[in-house]
């Protein structure tokens, strides 16, 4: 194989697929970067940590023969990106690599490329297909909200459920949860039944670095206990996470008689300011809502309190004093994309909904003022 | 809303205990004041030093009296004085110096006291303590019972002496553990409050400086029933706003809450059987009643445990502790309960033996609200309301009226 890239483009490929290979694993190959170079295709990088595999053209090349190689993928990243070239060449012979710049030649020893594990395909047609901008949205307003363990729930990854041309993408953490909907286009019209999948966090961390191109389509299938997305110039494929997720709808509530709108941006400056007098000890903001406005105060033992004022443009139903934890608040407010939000609540002890119009919703568990 | 945050902490005590939830109950608060404290160390000590006047301090040209004991202070020595004019005054006294190391140490003495009988300590030096002793009255009896235990322990574990003031307020708990020195237990109640106040000179008022003394002085002014005869406007315009506070204050009104800097680290409860138990599920039924105990003194302070300690001593005098985290903060008698039953099972799974102590703590402890779940909202709710059901009949009724099915009861009240 020999191929003369464009090092820049090459630096990008490189990090992105470099996020998918393990440091420490039994399995030397595992750490190593599949790079096919294809007179037809260009140039592919590949890797897999046999959860998640990822497929990726590197634009920007010239194929001066075709071939393979497999090489350690944190020796190839480093040289690539200390390089002074604009274009590096890649070649290859069986397991030894070289990077051969202007005034420079590195010889790696990599591995027999045909020691890796099958290559990835998208296999037939796909299930649905999505705007890349409309993905990035749904997976970028839910991924916080994912859980690190759980072990009652699977709730260590995302939820996708799709009925037709609609896709809801849902993530909570037991405390709270996240919900955006969002449209799609099934492959075969008379596909109304509804389906799920539960997909890891990390194969959605790295579907937002793939997929930025927002107007791009993707498709996306499930297949033997796998979800895989595709464009044109990638293919990103992930064992899904097996086990329930909880019943999220039951928690959804729908008897909110108290409700208030408040400006985005307003909102966020004074979640953060009453923040900074919370401690481990006191991590509750208690926010106090009435026609009069919002009043969002806290206090930190031994440090001091804040007392923060918002104008409230709505507000129906009676006074309310409700307590949360303002990142959880944060979390949600970081991805809402509207100027206002709206909340809904029942009671100070109840769950809290936060909402921008009809396609993000979150759901947000008080913490107990004491 | 400053103090609101505070406040429910009493809000509670007031809920569970009065008859009459509109009737405003007194907070209980103690101050505890060490008599002479450096000097009382120092004859600790050194036994011949007793009943002589004593000064701690420097011996250098500039050195100053840390402490005078009460012998000394007869003769007009004082805390702050220069040595120098002190031994002129008192020729005869013995001038000892107390190493820092050895006042720490019984300073953690006397405060680890305070924290095995309330989790609510303000320490405002090394020898001095406000304690909200507010909800423990059915665990400890009336405030002056509760005052008159404390002093005896400190004084039997510690061999030193305190005197206490108990109050409703800080204010007067200070005002009280002056006025009875050494060895003295003082109480103002909203009863007794105007009679104790008035005759007071008002450079006893706590906050009041010689300036501000000298100032009073000048207006008339010599007692706090004087001050008293002022109105808030007169007191406003010729002191700002510390006039508003002298006219709160020499009526004895003072809100602020007792707030701790650092907290009880645990509640726990032990137990050590005149005979070893030989039977698992009997362990069992005891540490399920310590449990209970634990967690209900949890919820009366307002207080939630971020993890579980079982203590078990065998037959032979070995003791293990095994502790683990909770999944987060709670006061539930449940969750604490799935924690120590299994921390104990663990135990004797790996090889049973007779038990002769068995114990639980919940700590450390935290008053950072509780954050609640999504999907265990429904059995949140009802836990909670078992608990909050079963403390109000403990109250009352003491523990062994309602329990846990298979649970002995804690033998302490409460």
């Amino acid at each position: 194989m020999k191929v003369i890239c464009d090092r820049g483009a090459l630096v990008d490929a490189l990090a992105l697929v470099g996020r998918v290979v393990v440091a420490r694993t039994p399995k030397p190959v595992l750490t190593c970067v599949k790079l096919t170079g294809d007179a037809d295709t260009g140039l592919t990088l590949e890797a897999t940590d046999t959860e998640i595999s990822v497929r990726l053209a590197s634009p920007r090349v010239e194929v001066g023969e075709p071939g393979e190689a497999l090489i350690p993928a944190d020796k190839l990243n480093a040289i690539v990106r200390e390089s002074i070239d604009a274009t590096i060449t890649l070649s290859a012979d069986g397991d030894v690599a070289e990077v051969t710049g202007s005034d420079s030649k590195f010889k790696i020893y990599g591995h027999p490329p045909g020691d890796y594990p099958a290559a990835i395909s998208f296999p037939g047609e796909p299930d649905f297909t999505i705007n890349a901008g409309d993905l990035h949205r749904l997976v970028a307003q839910t991924l916080f909200a994912t859980a690190r363990e759980n072990s009652r729930y699977a709730i260590n990854g995302v939820l996708f459920e799709r009925t037709g041309n609609k896709l809801a993408v849902v993530a909570t953490d037991g405390h709270r949860l996240a919900l955006a909907n969002g449209k799609c286009k099934a492959t075969n019209k008379d596909d109304k039944e509804a389906k799920s999948a539960i997909v890891p966090t990390k194969a959605l961390q790295l579907l937002l670095q793939l997929f930025d191109d927002a107007e791009q389509n993707v498709d996306v299938k499930l297949a033997d206990n796998q979800i895989l997305f595709k464009t044109d110039d990638a293919v990103l494929a992930s064992n899904l996470v097996e086990g329930n997720f909880p019943p999220y709808s039951d928690v959804i509530p729908k008897d909110g008689d108290k409700k208030a709108t408040l400006d985005t941006d307003g909102f966020i400056s004074a979640v953060r300011r009453a923040a900074l007098l919370t401690n481990e000890e006191s991590k509750g903001v208690r926010m106090a809502f009435s026609s009069d406005g919002l009043t969002l105060s806290s206090r930190a033992p031994e440090m001091g309190e804040a007392e923060i004022s918002v104008p409230l443009p709505e507000y129906a139903g009676d006074p309310l004093e409700i307590g949360f934890n303002p990142a959880y608040l944060l979390d949600a407010l970081k991805v809402v994309d509207e100027n206002q939000v709206h909340l809904d609540f029942k009671a100070g002890n109840k769950p809290g909904v936060l909402r921008t119009g009809p396609n993000f919703l979150y759901v947000v568990m008080p913490v107990n003022l004491q | 809303m400053p103090g609101v945050w505070g406040r429910k902490h009493y809000d509670f005590g007031v809920t569970v205990t009065v008859p009459n939830p509109t009737t405003p109950t007194d907070r209980v608060i103690l101050h505890v004041d060490m008599d002479a404290f450096f000097a009382a160390i120092a004859v600790l000590d050194d036994p011949s030093l007793e009943g002589k006047a004593v000064l701690v301090g420097g011996t250098g040209p500039r050195a100053v009296v840390t402490t005078a004991s009460y012998e000394a202070r007869r003769f007009g020595c004082g805390s702050a004085m220069p040595m120098a004019v002190a031994r002129r005054r008192c020729p005869h006294a013995v001038v000892v110096k107390v190493p820092g190391e050895r006042i720490r140490e019984k300073s953690a003495e006397v405060f680890a006291i305070f924290d095995e009988f309330c989790p609510l300590v303000q320490p405002l030096s090394v020898d001095e303590a406000f304690l909200d002793m507010t909800g423990s009255q059915r665990l400890l009896g009336t405030p002056v019972a509760m005052a008159r235990q404390l002093k005896d322990v400190i004084k039997r574990r510690t061999g030193l002496t305190a005197s206490v003031g108990v109050a409703p307020n800080k204010l007067l708990a200070k005002m009280a553990s002056e006025m009875d020195k050494p060895d003295g237990l003082t109480v103002i109640t909203s009863e007794n409050v105007d009679a104790v106040l008035t005759p007071l000179p008002v450079g006893r008022l706590w906050g009041v400086g010689p300036a501000t003394e000298a100032t009073l002085h000048r207006q008339g002014i010599q007692t706090l029933g004087d001050l008293r005869g002022l109105s808030e406007a007169a007191l406003r315009k010729r002191f700002g706003d510390l006039g508003g506070s002298l006219y709160r204050r020499c009526r004895g009104i003072d809100a602020r809450p007792v707030v701790p800097d650092r907290e009880a680290k645990s509640i726990g409860h032990e137990q050590t059987f005149a005979h070893d138990l030989a039977e698992a599920d009997e362990v069992r039924a005891f540490l399920l009643g310590h449990t209970e105990a634990v967690g209900r003194r949890l919820r009366r302070h307002g207080c939630l445990a971020r993890g579980v300690t079982v203590k078990v001593r065998d037959g032979q005098f070995r003791t293990v502790t095994r502790s683990a985290t909770l999944e987060e903060p709670s006061d539930r008698t449940d969750v604490l309960w799935a924690r120590a039953k299994g921390l104990f099972d663990a135990w004797a799974a790996a090889g049973f033996v007779p038990v002769r102590l068995i114990g639980v703590s919940a700590g450390p402890l935290t008053r950072g609200g509780e954050q609640l779940g999504l999907f265990d909202a429904e059995d949140r709710d009802k836990r909670r309301a078992v608990d909050a059901a079963a403390d109000v009949i403990v109250e009352r009724f003491g523990s062994a009226a309602l329990h846990r099915g298979s649970a002995r009861p804690s033998r302490r009240r409460g």
